[in-house]
């Protein structure tokens, strides 16, 4: 049999009553997961196991896992669908994956384009989930031994250029920008590093053995920086946010995005397929290379519905990409892949070279689900972006308790720490001051994710090689990436030192 | 409509978000234990040992009716599981509805000298030891070594041509499985390069990738790679040949090196773990190991059955905390 009759095969398992109300079911609970912070995909899962082992109890154990996975999975992308709701609404992002999308989807329903946002975040990831499915059916044996070729030398060079390209995160400044990204490398040291098990920073303290929490910094510079500026600015601005004039985005919204949409979705998908690098990576890179290749670099932190659209797909289509080395490998490339897996293997259905010849009904079965689950995602989040959107008229003084509620909730509902309280605080606090002053907030945030990968793999990669650095650049994927790199951070110098007005930064 | 479609999305949000929470609270328990679900935590990420090990305590406690309320299995990577022991041992000292498994990391972690851990066993209430297992030494299925004594030739010759990598942090279980047979040959075992990854199905991908030369890893996890043909294993650590599908490797002793190393698996409880806690569990393992449910998983998962009760286990791990220290010390290694 070939691919296409493998999937007919798979349609056929999707399509049976019970299978499309899994995926339906999967679907709604994996957008509300998304649109509540705290609540992430993860743990969305995690919690849905021992229902869905109930739910599937009376069936055939193949029928069963089929069944139970498609509902698991629907939980898993739905959530990136959801993710960005609260992102554009409260600039409290829900996920790590959708933290960029606060930088352009705040400004845009500050604008009154909260509709617009939610759309076109909805319709890109979309997009993406059928382009990432795409892929997964043709792509997913040679990607993932692409995805093997990805060793610690190349891993540390397209981390060091996600780094390099921080600058398109660059506020005015471009030594602020710089402080902030060393920041974030600095905070990301504490904790028990992964490579030797040595404690570093931590001062005895147990609670800073598992390092600090990404999510937790994240809310509490973006969601909670910002009440304290709308407190604590009150009289300078009248506060009056724009009425939403509409729900869907205007042809020029949608000829905007088009472009960046097709581009995430491509990008999102190949970060994807790498186990560890995942969809928060794939959403800062996506909104640098979207604001690289704009012919209006100025307009992004201001509103630039390409800074939504990208990264929304991409963050959905890596969901999709890191589903390959899940599936062909048994090797999970994130936290919620990994919970996956665990499902599948509760079932007896293991993940790795074998599934395919052993279970295709499973995987087959799930595949042809994420189309269908796809374009129920899409009907269901048209007409929701109408709620939604509404929330962004509540007055101001019952707006903000609601954030600062979700925020305190939603951190403790992952840490379940009162120390990570403290911490969103006093983030909250350093994130208005910061960003009063003209600091980036989102370079400390991509720097603290970077961080440990960037350390890890080049001690692994100088492990390998005896101390020779040399291996960074005699392996040819790695070199590319560190001539993209250093590319990326030449050639506006050179272009400024020809005398050529370009737009790195506004520093005087 | 669409309101209240939302409206009730979010209640049932709430209600789920809500029972996250509670999970984790500590409560002091009465002789009604368990009053709701509880959780075994997986040092690890998904698909290695431990987390395979608290699935399927978890599956067939709630597959045969042994204990009723929801067990749910959580994974906690990170620094070879010296990260959530910490946890363990400090915030939830007192929570009995938070269990872990362990192995003998737990004992390695708190000897060693690099990397030490602060806690150990002693820093739990060991509840049984289920089951055993054992290390395997692997390659590639094409890679240029076939017996053990290849490889180690091959060490001996230029140890900064060999790479091998494990799931765990150096100093750890799959960096000794790895170098105990160097040793023993007379390899200077601080001259093996080795390079830890986070957790098995990393080393594994590593190996594929031809990003490590050979890999230690757990004789049962790497069962489905020998089975699709990607991998060859070199030898196992147990005394004597295994069944199933690794019938055919030779054992370290079979291949001239005097060494064994067991990989035993067991259910921790918290430090102060309420007695009622502690007696409903040691009533309930008793149960459980004597299914037909735990027979047919313990050899699906290519593992050996063996028991400890709480008794025996704590002693046993008493004396295998003498073993590590040894071996530790005879590598240079002890705290």
């Amino acid at each position: 049999m070939g691919t296409l009759d493998f999937l007919l095969n798979g349609f056929a398992v999707a399509f049976q009553w019970q299978n499309i109300l899994f995926a339906f079911v999967g679907v709604v609970i994996g957008t509300a997961v998304g649109v509540l912070p705290g609540i992430g995909p993860m743990s969305g899962v995690a919690l849905l196991i021992p229902i869905t082992s109930t739910l599937t109890s009376g069936m055939p154990v193949e029928a069963a896992a089929a069944s139970s996975i498609i509902l698991l999975a629907g939980v898993y992308y739905g959530a990136m669908y959801g993710g960005s709701t609260t992102s554009i609404l409260l600039n409290t992002p829900g996920e790590s994956s959708s933290v960029v999308t606060t930088l352009d989807g705040y400004q845009m329903a500050r604008q009154g384009r909260a509709g617009a946002a939610l759309s076109i975040a909805a319709i890109g990831s979309f997009f993406a989930g059928i382009v990432s499915l795409i892929g997964l059916v043709l792509l997913a044996e040679p990607l993932s031994r692409v995805a093997l070729k990805f060793g610690p030398a190349e891993y540390f060079a397209l981390m060091l250029l996600g780094l390099c390209a921080v600058s398109g995160l660059a506020g005015k400044s471009m030594t602020k920008t710089l402080i902030m990204t060393v920041s974030g490398l600095l905070l990301a040291t504490i904790g028990i590093d992964g490579v030797s098990g040595i404690a570093r920073f931590t001062y005895d303290l147990p609670i800073l053995y598992s390092g600090l929490e990404f999510l937790t910094i994240a809310v509490g510079l973006f969601a909670l920086g910002e009440v304290f500026k709308t407190i604590l600015e009150r009289d300078k601005e009248s506060g009056a946010i724009a009425k939403i004039d509409r729900i869907v985005p205007t042809k020029q919204d949608l000829k905007d995005s088009a472009v960046p949409i097709v581009r995430g979705s491509l990008l999102g998908f190949f970060i994807g397929v790498l186990p560890g690098a995942g969809a928060t990576l794939a959403s800062f890179f996506s909104y640098i290379a979207e604001k690289k290749f704009s012919k209006h670099p100025e307009k992004f932190g201001k509103g630039a519905i390409e800074g939504v659209a990208g990264p929304e797909s991409a963050n959905n289509a890596a969901s999709g990409g890191a589903l390959i080395p899940l599936l062909t490998l048994g090797i999970p490339g994130s936290g919620t892949t990994a919970i996956l897996m665990g499902a599948l293997i509760m079932y007896n259905v293991q993940p790795g070279p074998l599934l395919f010849n052993d279970h295709p009904e499973v995987a087959w079965g799930l595949i042809a689900s994420m189309f269908i689950g796809n374009l129920m995602l899409l009907v269901l989040n048209m007409p929701l972006v109408k709620v939604f959107a509404k929330i962004i008229q509540t007055p101001k003084k019952y707006l903000l308790p609601i954030i600062v509620a979700i925020s305190f909730f939603g951190v403790y509902a992952v840490q379940y720490t009162t120390f990570d309280l403290y911490l969103l605080l006093a983030c909250g606090l350093l994130g208005y001051l910061l960003a009063k002053n003209d600091y980036p907030l989102a370079p400390l945030v991509l720097a603290l994710v970077l961080g440990p990968m960037i350390e890890n793999n080049m001690r692994r990669a100088l492990t390998i090689s005896n101390g020779d650095f040399s291996i960074f650049l005699t392996r040819p994927l790695s070199l590319t990436f560190i001539i993209i790199a250093l590319a990326w951070l030449l050639i506006p110098l050179l272009m400024k030192f020809k005398g050529r007005t370009v737009v790195v930064n506004e520093e005087d | 409509m669409w309101k209240k479609l939302s409206i009730a999305v979010l209640a049932g949000t709430l209600a789920l978000s809500l029972t996250a929470c509670s999970s984790q609270e500590s409560e002091s328990a009465s002789s009604s234990y368990p009053e709701k679900g509880i959780t075994i935590v997986a040092p690890s990420g998904a698909g290695g040992g431990w987390d395979l090990t608290a699935r399927a305590i978890a599956k067939t406690m709630n597959a045969t009716k042994i204990i009723e309320e929801p067990i749910m299995v959580e994974n906690k990577p990170g620094g070879g599981g010296i990260v959530y022991l910490a946890d363990f041992a400090t915030k939830e000292a007192a929570n009995d509805y938070v269990l872990m498994v362990n192995s003998p990391p737990i004992l390695i972690n708190n000897d060693k000298a690099e990397g030490n851990s602060p806690f150990g066993y002693k820093d739990t209430k060991p509840l049984a030891q289920l089951t055993r297992d054992y290390g395997a030494i692997v390659v590639q299925a094409d890679s240029e070594f076939q017996t053990l004594k290849d490889l180690l030739e091959a060490i001996k010759a230029d140890p900064t041509k060999i790479t091998l990598a494990g799931g765990s942090a150096p100093g750890s279980m799959d960096h000794l499985v790895g170098i105990l047979p160097a040793y023993e040959y007379g390899i200077d075992p601080k001259s093996v390069k080795y390079v830890s990854y986070d957790g098995g199905g990393e080393a594994v991908a590593a190996l594929l990738g031809n990003n490590a030369d050979v890999i230690a890893t757990d004789a049962s996890t790497i069962a489905e790679y020998v089975k699709s043909g990607d991998v060859r294993v070199l030898a196992v650590s147990s005394a004597e040949r295994l069944e199933g599908v690794l019938s055919d490797v030779p054992t370290f002793k079979d291949e001239g090196i005097d060494a064994e190393f067991t990989i035993w698996r067991g259910l921790f409880g918290p430090k102060d773990m309420s007695d009622d806690a502690v007696k409903f569990w040691s009533e309930k393992l008793d149960e459980l190991v004597e299914t037909d449910e735990w027979k047919a998983e313990i050899e699906r998962n290519g593992w050996q059955s063996e028991y400890r009760n709480a008794d025996d286990f704590t002693t046993y791990l008493e004396d295998q905390d003498t073993v590590i220290v040894e071996l530790l010390t005879a590598l240079g290694m002890q705290k």
